[in-house]
C-alpha cells in the first residue's frame, strides 16, 4: 500500500514534469498569443480594412480584463489623447439640422463586412437608437447607454452646451475615459457634419427628443 | 425612407417578438415571455438532429467514409458526452479545437472534403435548408443533452487558449471601440429590444455554454457558436472571423469554461 502510493507519486510527478507543469501564461505571453491570433484569423476585402483590427493607444489602455481598474495615469493619457483627437466641422457651425439628426440617430447600418464585401453607403448610421432611449414613448431603443430623452430640456441649447455635446459625440473618452460609448468622430465612423446634425437632434427645442411628456 | 423602415421594423417586430430572446434572459415583466416559452417547447431545430445523425453515419466525400472514426476526445465515434468536454487539446493536430473545428478536421482528413468547400458552406443562408455542418454540430452536441459542461484545462495549450479567449473578450478595436465586454458585462442591458446576456451572471453564462447550436427564429435555420461569434464581429464593424480559427476557438473556450456545470440542452431557441 505504502509502496503503491510512492510509485504513484513518482508517476504523477513525472507526468507533471512531462507536461511542463501546465499553468496560466503570464499577461505578456497571453498578449503575444492572442495578438498573433488576431493577425491571422480575420479576412477583409482589402488590406486597409484589416487595419481595423489594430488597436490605437487609447483602445489598448481601455482594454482591461475582468474589470481591472484603469490607473490614474492611464485615464489621464486617454483623456489627453481624446482631447487632442477632436476636430470641428470646416463651417465652424456645431448645430446642424435636427431632422437629419433624427434619421441618423435611428440608422444602425453602414461599414459592416460580410461575404467579402464592405457595406458601402454614402454615409454611416449614427447607431444611437441601439443603446439610448430617444424620443418620449419610443419603445424600440436600447439601454446600454444613458437615456437621452429630454436631453435639451434638461440642458438648454446654449453655445456651451452645443460644444460640449459635439465633443462628447466626437470623442466621449475626453470626458469619461474608456466608457462604452464609441468615439464616433475620432474613429471616423461619423463625419464632423453628421455629428452637428446629432447635436441639433439632441438640443433643438423642436426635436422630438425634447417633446414634453 | 425612415417611415418605410419603421413600418417594416414594426411588422418584423410583431412577427418575431414572440420568438424573442433567450427565455432565461427575458425580463420577468415582459408580457411576451410566455409566448416565447411556448414556442421554444416546439423547437423546429429538433428536425435537424435526425438529419445530422444520418449525415454522421453516411459514407460521404471523395473517400466515401462516414464520420464514425472521428475522435471528438472520447475515442473514435464516441459521441456521448463529447461536446460537453470541448474545446480541448488534440495531440494529432497539436492544437486546441472546438466541436466545429474538430468536425471540419474529420470531414477533411477522413472523408476527403476540401477544407475551403466545407468552410464556404458551413454557415447557411437564412431560410435555407441549413448546412451539413450545422446539422452535424447539432446532432453531436445533442448526444450530450442532460450532461454538464465540463471543460478542463490540463495541457499548456488549453491554458493558453483560455487566457487568450479572456484577453480577446476584452480587446477593444475598430470604429465602434467595442470588445465583447461592452455589451456582455452588465446586468439587464439591451440593444434596441434585444436582451443581452451578462458574463458575470451565472445563469446567463450557463445558457450561453449549454444552448448552442440553436434554432434561430429570425433566420429559420439552426445556428452554431461559430456563427454567433462571426456575427458579433460583423456588427462590431471588424473584419470577418475565419471559420474554425484560433480566435474563435479561444473565445469559445473562454465561454465554455466560464459556463462549466451548465446542463446541456440543444437545440437552443433564439430570437
Amino acid at each position: 500500500m505504502r509502496k503503491a502510493g510512492w510509485v504513484w507519486s513518482v508517476v504523477g510527478a513525472s507526468a507533471l514534469v512531462a507536461a511542463g507543469c501546465a499553468t496560466y501564461p503570464d499577461p505578456a505571453a497571453t498578449r503575444g498569443i492572442a495578438e498573433k491570433m488576431v493577425r491571422e484569423d480575420f479576412t477583409a476585402p482589402s488590406p486597409g480594412l484589416l487595419k481595423r483590427l489594430e488597436q490605437d493607444k487609447a483602445q489598448q489602455l481601455c482594454s482591461k480584463i475582468g474589470g481591472a481598474a484603469l490607473t490614474q495615469e492611464g485615464a489621464a493619457e486617454v483623456v489627453k489623447l481624446s482631447r487632442a483627437s477632436i476636430q470641428y466641422p470646416a463651417s465652424g457651425k456645431l448645430v446642424g439640422d435636427w431632422k437629419v439628426g433624427n434619421k441618423l440617430a435611428h440608422d444602425g447600418a453602414g461599414d459592416r463586412i460580410q461575404g467579402g464585401r464592405l457595406e458601402k453607403r454614402k454615409e454611416n448610421g449614427g447607431l444611437c437608437q441601439n443603446c439610448h432611449a430617444l424620443a418620449p414613448g419610443e419603445v424600440n431603443v436600447g439601454n446600454v447607454g444613458p437615456s437621452l430623452t429630454g436631453y435639451g430640456l434638461q440642458r438648454g441649447n446654449s453655445e456651451a452646451i452645443a460644444k460640449l455635446t459635439y465633443e462628447r459625440i466626437f470623442n466621449g473618452w475626453a470626458f469619461v475615459p474608456c466608457s462604452n460609448m464609441p468615439r464616433l468622430g475620432a474613429t471616423r465612423h461619423l463625419t464632423p457634419e453628421q455629428i452637428t446634425h446629432l447635436v441639433a437632434f439632441l438640443i433643438d427645442p423642436q426635436s422630438p427628443i425634447n417633446r414634453k411628456q | 425612407m425612415p417611415k418605410t423602415r419603421g413600418g417594416l421594423a414594426a411588422i418584423l417586430l410583431g412577427f418575431l417578438a414572440p420568438w424573442g430572446a433567450l427565455p432565461l434572459l427575458a425580463q420577468s415583466e415582459d408580457p411576451l415571455a410566455v409566448g416565447r416559452r411556448m414556442l421554444a417547447e416546439d423547437n423546429p431545430g429538433e428536425l435537424w438532429i435526425e438529419r445530422g445523425k444520418a449525415l454522421f453515419h453516411q459514407k460521404r466525400g471523395p473517400r466515401g467514409a462516414s464520420l464514425e472514426q472521428c475522435d471528438f476526445g472520447m475515442g473514435p465515434g464516441k459521441l456521448e458526452g463529447a461536446a460537453a468536454q470541448l474545446p480541448r487539446y488534440f495531440s494529432d493536430v497539436d492544437r486546441v479545437l472546438d466541436l466545429e473545428s474538430r468536425l471540419l478536421h474529420c470531414m477533411v482528413e477522413l472523408q476527403g472534403f476540401k477544407r475551403d468547400d466545407v468552410v464556404r458552406r458551413a454557415i447557411s443562408r437564412p431560410a435555407s435548408d441549413g448546412s451539413d455542418v450545422e446539422a452535424l454540430a447539432l446532432y453531436i452536441t445533442s448526444r450530450s443533452n442532460g450532461m454538464k459542461v465540463n471543460v478542463t484545462l490540463r495541457h499548456q495549450k488549453e491554458y493558453d487558449t483560455f487566457k487568450a479567449g479572456e484577453y480577446l473578450f476584452h480587446r477593444r478595436a475598430g470604429q465602434t471601440d467595442f470588445a465583447c465586454i461592452q455589451c456582455h458585462g452588465e446586468a439587464a442591458k439591451r440593444i434596441r429590444l434585444q436582451d443581452l446576456w451578462n458574463i458575470n451572471d451565472p445563469k446567463h453564462i450557463a445558457e450561453v455554454a449549454s444552448t448552442w447550436p440553436a434554432y434561430r427564429g429570425a433566420h429559420f435555420v439552426v445556428r452554431t457558436m461559430q456563427w454567433r461569434l462571426y456575427d458579433c464581429f460583423w456588427q462590431m464593424r471588424l473584419p470577418e472571423l475565419k471559420y474554425g480559427s484560433d480566435t474563435s476557438i479561444a473565445l469559445a473556450t473562454y465561454l465554455q469554461v466560464r459556463g462549466n456545470g451548465a446542463l446541456i440542452q440543444v437545440p437552443g431557441f433564439k430570437r
